[in-house]
This record gives structure tokens, sequence and C-alpha cells, in this order.
């Protein structure tokens, strides 16, 4: 590699405004009874500095702080301040998750559904949660991650490896209640962080591997009663229906809703994607658009009733899910004030829609794909190799996957860890479909030579990247970004690294001796100093500014 | 152009390309001798077995699996192990899909012992030949370079043809760890090595004399990955062919330290 710094343009930091904020500090709450978090609480998201109250930070998926302590001109002075070991083997997936910030306590998941309540001053344990496991895991065998917790009150929410949903009281780490999501047998499982919006607690499912049927869900807080379901494939009749041949194809069709979504309180509508059909790579006998899969669903909250959906990848037949964080915002788009949904998606290209009314405003590729290189003026993209049985397409992780972009809102930057790879997409119909076990219709085949990684900053405005700072391989680490100007994400080799977020200069960088894989960081006040906090392997490490 | 099959649960299944007629006599690996197949398993063993059995294999709390084909296992056998699991032990029964079993037995088998390798050389004549050409780089028990792989058991786990192939065209497949670069830093001399590891900031490499030594990239004037392997390729014109069988018979007898100092 001849540079592993590649930046197409350079912006001018303004450094007038780089100056640390003095922190907001709330009355701490050390030995007293904490007063549980409020709907409210999460509504506002991170405007108490103390705070990380749900898995991007706040509802509009920005994973964007508004913390200005740390600063591209302190940044190098970032110290590790502690590290907490999960002391658990993760079968080569560690923490996927963001962990909880509530009053100097961090409540993390982990890998095979343990979790803890962790001293943020410290990284030692309160509390341990382990749950005990079925031995005949389906999906929840092979990717044994969590991504988080969800708060309300004094009760966490988790979802399991066998598709339950817990209540957990935040104080003990004991189970308050414990539902069913659904049969993990026939090849479900759950692993995201659930999100909570009022009083409802809305979570997803993983199987589209498996010949199963994706759901979103609203839970009742306190008794885990089933508030709604909206089936992420109809059913017969139903809408949608007529993209599929037949109700054999629908029972089995895919869909997951894998990731955290975003919600919109004024609208009132969540935003969720979607994962591939099933089975993955074979669309024989699923010939149409297999709706609602590989789509951003718009949902009310209140009824789970569908609002709009666009689907970015129609018949897809490569696994490109589109389970990834909706980020939301307001741009000034074309002189006109619009409320829009982003989404970096697994196919390689960059969307914006109008998050009303699910209007595509702007679909450019992040990535160098050949897959389609223009979105059509239906709003479907223009493909140009379809089966990628040759050639050379985005594998099935996509020229990004799940691991959470930010958005600088400031600076119109939408920042994502581009995947460049190559492979080759080999279907097989089925011969037999059995419950319980992996579905999917063919095989992949990588060239291992032709792959590589990068951090990009997308102008949402126009989809230009306007810089980029080049991986040696590719990654699937997760970006946050901050007030102060300073990007975070890490890398496949184990580097948390912070970048200036107006021109892609890498400012400072720790190794942290495994890959970061599929988190981001997240960031809070503790007693007057920025914490920044990466999970990689089977560790948080958590950094805050040394002396100079 | 190597080429990886991605297997896992969330990635693929091909029931299909792994199904057998009920009742048949012998199963028989779809994966057996597929490279990319070997790749995919080495990472479903790292992430799933090594715990119990160690990462290179050779037994921890679980017992030695590189050495199962050399006592009477078959492809079929092992497959059934770890689907059934073994009674009364630590070991679990899988449910994994058939195709992630049989690509970690593809990977166990490439890394278990092999039959004796066939040749009509002359070990003995092999050995100085390896001594004059290759020894610099490649260790065989106590003696040669680290260049190169060790070959202290390599009769035991390569075939004859994929020696064959690694003699004649080295540059065809390079191992990762073994990938060569030529690197200079703003007051040093042009060095030449292997990659043993790299990030975004830094490079690992030994040097051609054999040192360890680390570099930030932000310190390198030049950074340039070679396209060929460090080991020179032996044609027929450099090597005849009486002279590989003679180098092949050698290889065949390296089946381990204890095989090799007993010598």
């Amino acid at each position: 590699m001849s540079s592993c710094l590649l930046r197409t343009t350079t912006v001018l930091i303004a450094t007038a405004v780089l100056l640390a904020a003095p922190p907001r500090v709330r009355a701490q709450t050390e030995g007293q009874e904490s007063e549980g978090v409020s709907s409210a609480d999460i509504a506002a998201g991170l405007a108490d500095p103390t705070h990380w109250l749900t898995y991007s930070g706040d509802y509009s998926g920005q994973r964007h702080s508004p913390l200005t302590q740390v600063t591209p001109r302190n940044v190098r002075r970032l110290m590790p301040q502690w590290t907490f070991q999960a002391g658990t083997f993760a079968r080569g997936r560690g923490f996927e998750t963001t962990p909880l910030a509530v009053d100097g306590v961090l409540y993390v998941t982990g890998a095979n559904n343990y979790a803890w309540a962790l001293d943020a001053r410290t990284g030692r344990p309160f509390w341990e949660y382990r749950r005990t496991l079925p031995n005949d895991l389906t999906y929840g065998s092979s990717a044994p991650v969590n991504r988080g917790f969800a708060v309300l009150g004094e009760r966490l929410f988790m979802v399991t490896l066998d598709a339950h949903l817990l209540a957990l009281d935040r104080r003990t780490g004991g189970v308050l209640w414990d539902v069913v999501l659904t049969d993990y047998r026939v090849g479900y499982a759950a692993t995201l962080a659930p999100l909570v919006v009022d009083d409802r607690v809305i979570v997803g499912i993983s199987g589209g591997e498996y010949a199963t049927r994706g759901f979103l869900d609203a839970y009742e807080p306190a008794t885990g009663a089933r508030l709604w379901r909206f089936n992420t494939v109809p059913g017969p009749g139903e809408p949608g229906s007529d993209t599929w041949p037949n109700d054999t194809a629908m029972a089995r069709g895919g869909g997951a809703t894998w990731m955290t979504g975003s919600y919109d309180p004024e609208l009132g509508l969540l935003y969720w994607g979607t994962g591939n059909p099933n089975p993955d790579y074979y669309g024989g006998d699923r010939r149409g658009d297999n709706l609602y899969t590989n789509s951003l669903l718009a949902v009310e909250a209140a009824t789970g009733t569908l609002r709009w959906h666009y689907q970015f990848t129609p018949h897809d037949t490569h696994d490109w899910d589109s389970n990834h964080v909706p980020v939301l915002a307001t741009l000034d788009w074309q002189g006109r004030e619009r409320q829009v949904v982003m989404v970096a998606n697994r196919n390689g290209f960059f969307y914006v829609l109008d998050r009303v009314t699910g209007e595509l405003l702007l679909g450019k590729p992040f990535t160098a794909t050949t897959w389609a290189r223009e979105i059509g003026a239906d709003g479907r993209p223009i493909v140009l190799n379809e089966d990628g049985s040759t050639g050379c397409l985005p594998d099935q992780w996509g020229g990004t996957n799940f691991n959470p972009p930010s958005f600088d809102p400031k600076r119109k930057l939408f920042f994502v860890n581009a995947r460049e790879t190559c492979a080759s997409f080999h279907a097989q119909p089925e011969t037999q479909v059995v419950p319980g076990q992996v579905a999917a219709g063919g095989m992949v085949w990588v060239d291992r030579d032709k792959a590589s990684g990068a951090l990009r900053a997308i102008d949402v405005t126009t989809g230009q990247i306007e810089w980029e700072f080049a991986y040696p391989t590719p990654t699937m680490a997760g970006v946050m970004s901050t007030a102060s100007g300073l990007v975070f994400a890490g890398d496949h080799e184990g580097n948390f690294t912070a970048f200036a977020a107006a021109t892609g200069e890498d400012l400072w960088h720790y190794q942290t001796g495994a890959s970061i894989w599929g988190a981001a960081a997240m960031t809070y006040m503790l007693d007057g100093r920025q914490q920044v906090l990466i999970p990689s392997g089977a560790a948080l490490i958590s950094f805050a500014l040394g002396d100079d | 152009m190597r080429r990886t099959l991605l297997i896992g649960a969330w990635l693929l299944a091909s029931a299909c390309a792994c199904s057998w007629p009920a009742g048949a006599a012998e199963l028989v690996n779809p994966y057996e001798g597929d490279d990319a197949a070997v790749r995919a398993g080495s990472g479903l063993y790292a992430g799933r077995c090594a715990d119990c059995h160690g990462a290179d294999a050779k037994g921890n709390r679980g017992p030695d699996l590189t050495q199962r084909w050399a006592v009477g296992a078959s492809d079929e056998s092992v497959f059934t192990t770890i689907r059934q699991g073994v009674a009364g032990s630590i070991m679990p029964p899988s449910s994994a899909p058939d195709n992630e079993l049989w690509a970690i037995v593809a990977y166990l088998r490439s890394i278990s012992v092999v039959p004796p390798l066939a040749s009509t050389g002359d070990p003995q004549r092999g050995r100085a030949l390896f001594v004059a050409e290759c020894e610099q780089c490649h260790r065989v028990g106590l003696a040669g370079g680290a260049l190169g792989p060790e070959l202290t058991m390599i009769g035991q786990v390569r075939s004859r043809e994929a020696l064959v192939a690694a003699v004649r065209d080295p540059s065809a497949a390079v191992a990762l760890g073994y990938r060569a670069v030529t690197l200079r830093t703003k007051d040093g001399p042009r060095i030449e090595g292997i990659v043993k590891s790299e990030d975004a900031f830094s490079m690992q490499i030994m040097t051609t004399d054999g040192r360890l030594q680390g570099y930030r990239k932000s310190e390198l004037v030049e950074l340039t990955p070679a396209t060929e392997s460090l080991m020179p390729g032996f044609s027929v014109e450099r090597l005849a062919a009486a002279a590989l069988e003679d180098l092949l018979a050698y290889l065949g007898t390296l089946r381990g330290p204890a095989a090799e100092l007993a010598r």
C-alpha cells in the first residue's frame, strides 16, 4: 500500500468554534436512590450530558454527541481510564453493544446473553446476569451476540438468543418478566437493542437465513404484554402479497428486523430496516419484488400500522439486508426544509428520503459497486449485474453493514465505514426446507485480494464523498461523531481512531488488541470529564483526557 | 486468485450440496480438497472448537485432532462425532448445518497426517538438495532459516501434489504471513521482508535476514508490496524432474520432530 491516507477534499477547520464548552454536570447520585429513567428523559436524547439512554444516544440515530470537551486540538491526550473484560468466550464475536449510561452506571449486554451493570468510574461490576440458554439454539448459535439494553424507569429490556424479551431490575439484574417473542427452534433469534418509545418497548427479530417470516413488535413495559405486531412479509391477500408468487414463499419470506430503528416523536413514526428475503441467494421460487424485504419501513408507533415503505433492493439475491440504523435529520433541500431519513445501504448506495412521505430525494453509490450505478426515475435501481454469478459484486456483507454510521448536522456530513469487496454469487435451488436449519440457497465466493475498507464522509446534499481514510481490510466497526468536530471510528485491525470531521485527518489512535466489530463508540460526562467508550473484542475500554 | 468460501449460519448454507441418500454406505465430504472450504472450516474451528482442542488442534482439554485419520478415522466418522458429540464427555453435540461441519472436517483433514508420500527419488540426494537450495529460508528440526514456513512436519500435512505446486510455482499462492514487501524509512536503506501483520498505521515484518521489525507507516517514504513470493520458482530448467523426485522423497520423510532428530 503506497499510502494509508486518501483524501479527496480538504476543508479547513474552523478552530474558533472548537473551544471546549464547560461541561454540564448533573447532580451526582452516589449513594442515593435513583429516580428512574422517564420517557421524557429518553426523548430528550443527549441533552443531559451524563446520559446515553438508547442505542444511538437519541431517537434520531445520528450518534452525534453535543459534547465538546474532547476536541481536535486536545484529542491526542485521550488516555485509557479502565478496561472491562467480559471473561466469556464469544465464539468469534465479541461486544457489539452500546452501553447505556445512567447516573454513573453503565448497563452493558454481551455475547451469549451475559449482561452487567458497571461502575462508570472504575469499570468494576455491580452485578452480572447470565441467561441459561437451551442447547439447541438455531440462529443464536452462529451469532451469539447482543447489541444492547433499552431502559425505562427501573427496568432494563434485553432480547435473547432463544428469542425472548426480558425485563431486568436495573439495581440487581434480576429478571422481572420474561416473554416469548417467537419459537427459536424454527430459526429465530433476537440480538438487537430494544427501543423504548413512550410506553412501548419496540423489538425486532433475526432469522432471515432460515425459513422464517420477520416481524416488528411492541410490548408493554410493566408486564411484557404484546401491544401489536407488524409482519414484514404480508399474509395472503394483504397489501404487498402480489410481489410474491404464492403463499408458501411468503410464509418463509424473511424480512428480519434485527437492528434498532429510529423514531420521530412529532410524526409518531418508527423507521426500521428489514432484511433479506429467504432463501438468501436463490430467487427462483420467490419471483417478484418480495415486499417488504430489504426495505425501510415507516410504522406508526402507536398502532404498528405501516405508513410507507421504500425498498432499496427489490428481489434481493445477495443477502443485502437493509438492517441499518436510519438517520433522521432536518435539511435545507433545494431551498425547502425537508424532514429526511438517510441510509447508507448494504447494496452500496447512500439514500436520502423524505421521512414524511417516503419520497426518494437522493440515491448515489458510496462504494465502487458494479451491481448498479444509479437509481432510476421510478426510484428503483438500474441493475447492471443482477445475479452476480460472474463479475465482481459487493459480498454478502455489503458496502457497509449494521455497524452504525454517524451524522454531523452542522457540516452536513454522513460518516460511514465502507467496504470494498469482490464476490460472485452461486445460487442453488433447495431440495427441502427443514425448520431450524439454515436455508440460504447457494454460496458466495469472495476474492480476498480485492478487499479493502475506508471511513468515508458523504455530503448528504449531493452524495459526493468529501474525504476518506483507507484501511487495509474491510471493517465492520461503527462510527460516532461529536460537536467538537471529531469522528471516532474503529477498524478490523483493532485501531480506535479519532479523525477531524472537517478533513479526515487522523488525529489520535489506540490499538485495542481486537477487531472492533459491529460496535460503535458512545460518550458521556462523568464528574466533569468527557468519557469516550469503545467496545472491542471481549473488552470495553473507557477513555478520557489526561494531563497536558 | 484466492477465493474464500464463507460459511456461517447467517451467510449461507446449502443442504443440497451436502445431502446424501439415506442408507448410503459411505458419506463423502463434498468439500474434500476444496481450499476455500478448508479456510472457511479453519474459521469455524477457531470459533467453536479451539477452546477445547487447541488453536493448532493438537489438543488441550480435548484430544489431539490432527491424528484422527492416522489412527483409522474417516471423514464420515469425524463428521458424526461432531454432530453427535461424545457421550460422557464435555464434547457437546452440534446442530450446525451439515456444510459447516463438512468444512470443519475438511480443515481438520488438511492439517492432519497424510499418507506417506510416494516418490521414486532418493531421500539422501534430496536432503543434500534441500540443504543447498532451501535450508536458508526453511527450518527442519533445529536447522534452517525462518523466512519461509517451517517444514519439520511437511511430509505429514501436505500431499505430493501440493508440494510439487509449491516448489514449481510458489508465487501462485502465497500464504498470509509470507507476502513480500519493500519499504524505506526517510534516512534508512531500502528493506525487503515479509509482512507478518499490518494495520492502518503500522506494519510488522521479518526482514530477509530474519529480524523482526515494526514500522510506523507515517515514518516510511516507500512501501511497495511485491507481487511475487520471495521464494524463487523451481522450474524444470532449474530443477529437473529427477531432482524434484529426490526432493519430494526427502520431504516425505519429514513427519515430525522425532523423525527428524532420529535420522
